[in-house]
């Protein structure tokens, strides 16, 4: 099993989650995160003081799959987040060794 | 209830005019909202998360301590009908020609102290040396609870100078005392009756009194207790700009009642103290948010510039609110917002402005914006905007007020009351009368605020908190957060209403008192099979 993680622009969630359901990942869970990559921050001024805010939101999402799956999860996740401009984000994938559905006990590849 | 025999109660006296007193209280309420919550809100969250819940406390407390002292003996330092050293009495200013400046300034500086909860003090006729010309058509009460939510106002609005760093205690002291001594003394000698009316200095609703006052004062207070930590200084962000939105709106919008209750008469002079205040409002706004996107480094308009714009209108507006037309109101609010923009910009980089950490910058939304505000009006006070005017009768029949012109060219049985400023009157004499009521404010305001806190720091052994509870700020205060975090929050201990109730009541689970366990819930519901 593998966990794919991905860090993308928040505007595009609604885009990444209906590729990822159309490639039949069945749930997801997401964060709000801060952060920055090359695209670096911005400038925000609040009563005339200027301040240089350098993380940047972003929605972080992890999506559990069956090995085969990560591939086309990835793809799916590439395909509709991107913008072409800086700052689209990123996406990896690590190994499980175990998942637990926590109602049944039921353990491996049938927890997902 | 006894009645006399055959006596029909009547449920107000005779002097009693049911339209000024109705509108004398819903202004006054509408200017204690201002407070709680516009103020309080506005201030809490246009600073950073951390000191939230600090400054809620301060203005629920400050807002408070002002009411008590005030009845129990400030209102009558500020209003009462008799000076300390007698120069007024009972209601009437002695005038005291032929003896000094400075003996006619001292007996004339402060009204007695004393309490007005007696039955006669609350319901009797309210008296005041300002108005011997008309008497007040409401008792005491309305003209005492008018006045104290302008008392409490102005303290609460150096709430913004000191916060970060002054003790919850220091602050609990510093209210009371300081609208004693100062408040009681600035309201006196221009609102009370006192030298600086005798003399002509004019403050339709506190320009010096209140904002000019509170912003120097807050700023002599933040220099006596030093600056806030370095990154708290560094990182003075805003926590919620929507509810800035709406302390600020109930601000301006309180104003109605802040500018509209003093004429103290719900008449004609009302309606325009009204209109033209907003008018000013409106003009500071656009004039600070203009001046960020042609003038600002970043050459973008802002949203919190729009509100700083909105106060310095509203302030500029305050001390000549029903003597300028709404031209002069325009004008006003224009004149006195870019002045502010100025200040606030480039005035900031100069000692001792740069030296003194006032976190909200009070000193120049409120204090120079009060001080310009006032001068203003010693250039546009229009004679035609007549306060409290005397009546005729036009050709429908009607009683109207007599324009000042009319009053010259016709009738003389009584003077209009109005102010002429330099643009009408060609003389620099109200300017000068406003300008030298300035200076005074100025000086008693600095001088008696930097003694107060002095001796505060003394009695408490220092004014401001170590710095380990400065890094921590409300929680370690008040052990409160602004927004918490229930998922997190475990109950332990006994104390406060809740589950401790609940258990003793016999509803809940075996659980001694102490929270071991949680209690089962009651009449759980099927478990959740989804």
């Amino acid at each position: 099993m593998k966990l794919v993680v991905a860090v993308i622009k928040p505007f595009k969630l609604n885009e990444v989650k209906d590729a990822l359901q159309a490639v039949g990942v069945q749930g997801m869970t997401l964060t709000e995160v801060n952060g920055f990559g090359r695209q670096r921050g911005h400038t925000e001024v609040y009563r005339g003081a200027e301040y240089e805010i350098d993380f940047v939101p972003k929605i972080r999402l992890e999506v559990l799959v069956e090995d085969a799956q990560a591939d086309p999860v990835v793809d799916a996740v590439v395909s509709s987040a991107a913008t072409g401009k800086i700052g689209d984000g990123k996406v990896w994938v690590v190994p499980v060794e175990t998942v637990v559905r926590v109602r049944t006990g039921e353990r491996g590849e049938d927890a997902l | 209830m006894v009645h006399l025999l055959g006596a029909v109660p009547v449920p107000y006296p005779s002097w009693l005019n049911t339209g000024d007193n109705t509108w004398q209280i819903a202004a006054a309420t509408f200017v204690a909202l201002q407070s709680i919550p516009g103020l309080m809100v506005l201030y809490a969250a246009i600073g950073q998360k951390k000191w939230a819940v600090n400054m809620l406390a301060m203005m629920f407390a400050g807002f408070s301590l002002v009411l008590i002292a005030w009845v129990l003996w400030s209102y009558k330092m500020g209003f009462g009908a008799t000076s300390v050293g007698g120069g007024v009495r009972n209601g009437v200013q002695t005038q005291l020609t032929g003896v000094g400046w400075v003996k006619h300034l001292f007996e004339n500086f402060v009204g007695k102290p004393g309490g007005i909860t007696s039955s006669v003090g609350e319901e009797g006729q309210a008296v005041s040396a300002a108005n011997t010309v008309i008497p007040f058509h409401f008792p005491t009460d309305t003209l005492a609870y008018f006045q104290f939510v302008f008392a409490a106002i102005t303290p609460l609005l150096f709430a913004g100078s000191v916060l970060g760093r002054i003790k919850f205690s220091a602050w609990c002291l510093l209210v009371p005392l300081w609208s004693t001594f100062v408040y009681g003394v600035d309201a006196f000698v221009l609102w009370g009756g006192g030298y600086f009316a005798q003399e002509g200095a004019l403050d339709f609703s506190g320009g010096f009194v209140i904002h000019m006052s509170a912003g120097v004062s807050g700023f002599v207070a933040a220099w006596v207790l030093g600056p806030r930590l370095l990154r708290d200084r560094e990182h003075t962000i805003p926590n919620n700009l929507i509810l800035a939105g709406v302390g600020a709106g109930i601000l301006w919008l309180g104003w109605n009642g802040f500018n509209g209750g003093d004429p103290y008469y719900a008449g004609t002079d009302m309606a325009a103290a009204v209109v033209n205040t907003n008018l000013a409002t409106c003009a500071g706004v656009i004039t600070w948010m203009g001046m960020d996107a042609w003038l600002s480094k970043q050459r973008k308009p802002t949203f919190l510039g729009g509100v700083n714009g909105m106060i310095c209108g509203l302030v500029g507006i305050t001390p000549c609110a029903g003597w300028v037309n709404g031209r002069g109101a325009i004008y006003v609010g224009v004149i006195d917002t870019a002045i502010v923009w100025f200040a606030w910009t480039y005035l900031s980089k100069v000692r001792p402005f740069s030296k003194v950490d006032d976190a909200y910058g009070v000193i120049y939304t409120h204090g120079i914006a009060g001080l310009f505000g006032g001068l203003l009006l010693g250039i546009f006070g229009d004679p035609n905007m007549i306060e409290y005017g005397c009546g005729h009768l036009n050709s429908a029949g009607q009683v109207v007020n007599t324009s000042a012109a009319t009053y010259a060219a016709t009738t003389k049985t009584c003077t209009p009351f109005s102010v002429s400023g330099l643009m009408y009157s060609g003389s620099a004499h109200q300017l000068w009368e406003q300008f030298r009521a300035a200076l005074f404010v100025i000086f008693w305001s600095a001088l008696i605020t930097f003694i107060l806190m002095k001796l505060i720091g003394l009695v408490l052994g220092g004014a401001r908190y170590k710095d380990e509870i400065l890094e921590i700020g409300d929680l370690a205060i008040h052990d409160e957060e602004v927004m918490p975090e229930e998922p997190f929050a475990e109950r332990v201990g006994g104390g406060g209403p809740g589950a401790g109730g609940f258990e003793l009541a016999g509803i809940g689970g075996s659980a001694p008192p102490g929270f071991e366990d949680p209690p089962p819930p009651v009449g759980s519901g099927p478990e959740n099979t989804t």
